[in-house]
């Protein structure tokens, strides 16, 4: 039994009470329920490229710093220096050996080992009274890799990510593994959005209903002449394991013909085609869909569209990005640019701009869906919110079943349905669900594990 | 003495010039009435008053360390414009369908703290300048505030007059506390 029970049994009606996108006692709960259980995505490898490297990342209230250390590794320290909890990093990317908290000097290796303390043997009695390798910086509670991005999960004993992703791992190579050498991510914009966190998560996991309505200009200025309501009806929307997304329709043709109309050159359609998954390259070749926007649970999203740059060239672009819950009314989006590493540099440069003529805060696209997702939080704070109920039933008859039948033909991964429905919408909600029901976990359990000297983690109480 | 090569156009940046100098006063002049034009959404207008080969850049700001080599990544920006895609974003500005804009946002750009520089190119002017915009939007929220600097080229152009070849605005703040980047710097 929680608090939210009420809002659980309505939510998976498919019923959203409209308070839902601005409740703060929700949004506590949430802190607890969601983000402490889930794993959640920090950096991608490529931002640290060099020993030293390091950048610092937010995750509702935690700061985590992850760095590259001596030895090559990756390292997610949770920056609060052990003695008396300043942050011993306060800038958010740059290159050092060491980290020393600027309060009293304690001082600690970029793997998290602490090396030195002031006074140690006057003040402390030295390594006798004091065991510098107890006082290392935190880890994260658990750290996984997966195609250079970095997740750190809050809960010691949470399923790893590979089991919580399931299925969905095969859409995440087709944004992050266009081939062996993977991707390499530029950015990230950061902003500050007054709007709720779940709306534009779940936005991504699937609306395509929203694109020939919000995005008509975009179509209208032939920025991307395909994004026309007729186009999107042709897509569909699938769920595989801890994510969702929506492809979208493309002219006749087999892979290297559908990727080359979009910009890609031989060389990197070769690539793709040698390193996706068969499931991937079935989808766009064969069945003609190729995935458009995504997310995996909770506030991780993606993108892959196409976009003219000039009068003669179109280029495809991805990017990814998180919904980053600041309050029940406000999140700080933070949106990288991502692309294939091996690709040149003239291709890097004109994607980078097709991706934020159409995504980022300037994106002709996102403009759009910002302006309406403030608006709903707005409006979500209010009294009269407490008794609207949301529709967040369709493709759904009222007894339930579906108006379509899933797709039978569909080659990726996970259930898939054709047209329009608010399928993946009901089961990013039903994870959210999930979660808020089974409640918070013990945060009393710490962690830690020794640095330089392997990833060997132990759990104690 | 700092060498700039920017869209194929090199130049030289001398020593500043005084606030007396007729070059200073046109500089102004066009920093004045663009500033009017912007705030009156009279954006084709703006256009008029850029080169054809313009080059427009807003790049991410980051907060490093003290001493470290640069505070904004090189190869990442919130704007990269050319004439077709300011002339893109503009052009969807106008159709019935840009939500962002729609009602239009109110807004302010002061522009303060006007430097100008000669430069060796007989046509080019460097000016920098300090932009504060304020944004409005709807009725009670609080208003977008943007504060940076502005570093311009303008060239004088045969017919008399200058256009803007030229602009990069480096934020003050990391984090852009603003919902969209909707309107131009």
């Amino acid at each position: 039994m929680t608090d939210h029970d009420d809002i659980i049994t309505s939510v998976r009606s498919g019923i959203l009470p409209a308070h839902i996108y601005n409740d703060a006692d929700l949004f506590a709960a949430e802190r607890e329920s969601v983000f402490a259980k889930n794993w959640l995505f920090l950096a991608h490898e490529s931002e640290v490229p060099d020993r030293g490297d390091y950048v610092v990342r937010q995750q509702l209230g935690d700061s985590f710093i992850v760095s590259r250390d001596e030895s090559g590794e990756i390292r997610v320290m949770f920056n609060m220096c052990l003695h008396r909890g300043m942050q011993v990093c306060r800038a958010e990317i740059g290159n050092t050996s060491h980290f020393r908290c600027p309060y009293h000097g304690w001082t600690y290796k970029n793997d998290g080992a602490l090396v030195g303390v002031p006074f140690f043997k006057e003040a402390y009695g030295g390594e006798d009274e004091l065991r510098r390798s107890d006082h290392s910086l935190l880890p994260a509670p658990a750290m996984e890799i997966v195609n250079g991005l970095v997740f750190v999960c809050l809960d010691p004993d949470a399923p790893p990510f590979s089991s919580r992703l399931g299925e969905f791992r095969d859409y995440l190579d087709f944004y992050t593994r266009p081939g062996p050498d993977g991707v390499e991510v530029r950015g990230p914009q950061r902003w500050r959005l007054p709007a709720n966190w779940k709306i534009g998560a779940e936005n991504f996991a699937g609306d395509t209903y929203h694109t020939p309505h919000t995005h008509l200009s975009v179509s209208e200025i032939g920025l991307m002449s395909d994004a026309k309501g007729g186009k999107r009806k042709g897509g569909t929307m699938y769920f595989a394991g801890g994510g969702g997304g929506a492809t979208f329709p493309l002219a006749p043709g087999d892979l290297p013909s559908r990727l080359g109309v979009i910009g890609y050159t031989d060389e990197m359609i070769k690539r793709r085609a040698e390193t996706w998954p068969v499931t991937i390259s079935a989808l766009i070749g064969k069945d003609g869909q190729i995935p458009s926007a995504a997310t995996i649970f909770p506030n991780l999203s993606f993108l892959h569209l196409w976009a003219r740059v000039s009068e003669s060239q179109i280029v495809p672009f991805t990017t990814m990005r998180l919904w980053q819950p600041v309050s029940e009314q406000e999140t700080e989006v933070v949106s990288w640019f991502v692309v294939d590493k091996a690709a040149d540099e003239e291709f890097k440069r004109a994607s980078y701009k097709a991706y934020q003529m159409c995504f980022g805060p300037s994106g002709m696209f996102e403009q759009d869906d910002m302006e309406n997702w403030s608006s709903i939080t707005r409006v979500a704070g209010g009294t009269m919110a407490r008794r609207l109920q949301l529709n967040n039933r369709m493709g759904l008859r009222t007894d339930d079943s579906t108006i379509a039948e899933p797709l039978t033909n569909f080659s990726g991964p996970g259930a898939a349905y054709g047209g329009f429905g608010e399928f993946n919408q009901r089961r990013w909600f039903d994870l959210w669900c999930r979660d808020l029901e089974s409640g918070p976990i013990d945060t009393k359990k710490t962690t830690s594990y020794p640095t330089s000297e392997g990833d060997d983690r132990e759990h104690e109480r | 003495m700092s060498t700039s090569a920017d869209a194929g156009v090199q130049y030289d940046v001398g020593a500043a010039l005084s606030s007396g100098d007729p070059a200073h006063h046109a500089a102004y002049d066009f920093l004045m009435a663009e500033a009017q034009v912007l705030d009156d959404h009279d954006l084709e207008q703006w256009l008029d008053l850029l080169c054809e080969d313009v080059t427009y850049r807003v790049p991410v700001r980051v907060t490093t360390a003290r001493g470290s080599a640069c505070d904004v990544l090189g190869d990442a920006s919130h704007l990269d414009e050319d004439r077709y895609s300011l002339g893109k974003r503009i052009e969807r500005l106008r159709t019935e369908h840009a939500w962002a804009e729609d009602p239009p946002s109110r807004t302010r750009h002061f522009v303060t703290n006007v430097r100008c520089f000669a430069t060796d190119s007989p046509d080019l002017l460097a000016v920098t300048s300090y932009l504060l915009l304020f944004r409005s939007r709807g009725d009670a929220r609080p208003p977008d505030l943007i504060s940076g600097v502005r570093s311009d080229v303008l060239r004088a152009q045969p017919a008399g007059g200058y256009r803007l070849l030229r602009r990069v605005v480096i934020m003050d703040e990391s984090v852009l506390r603003s919902q969209n980047l909707a309107v131009f710097l």
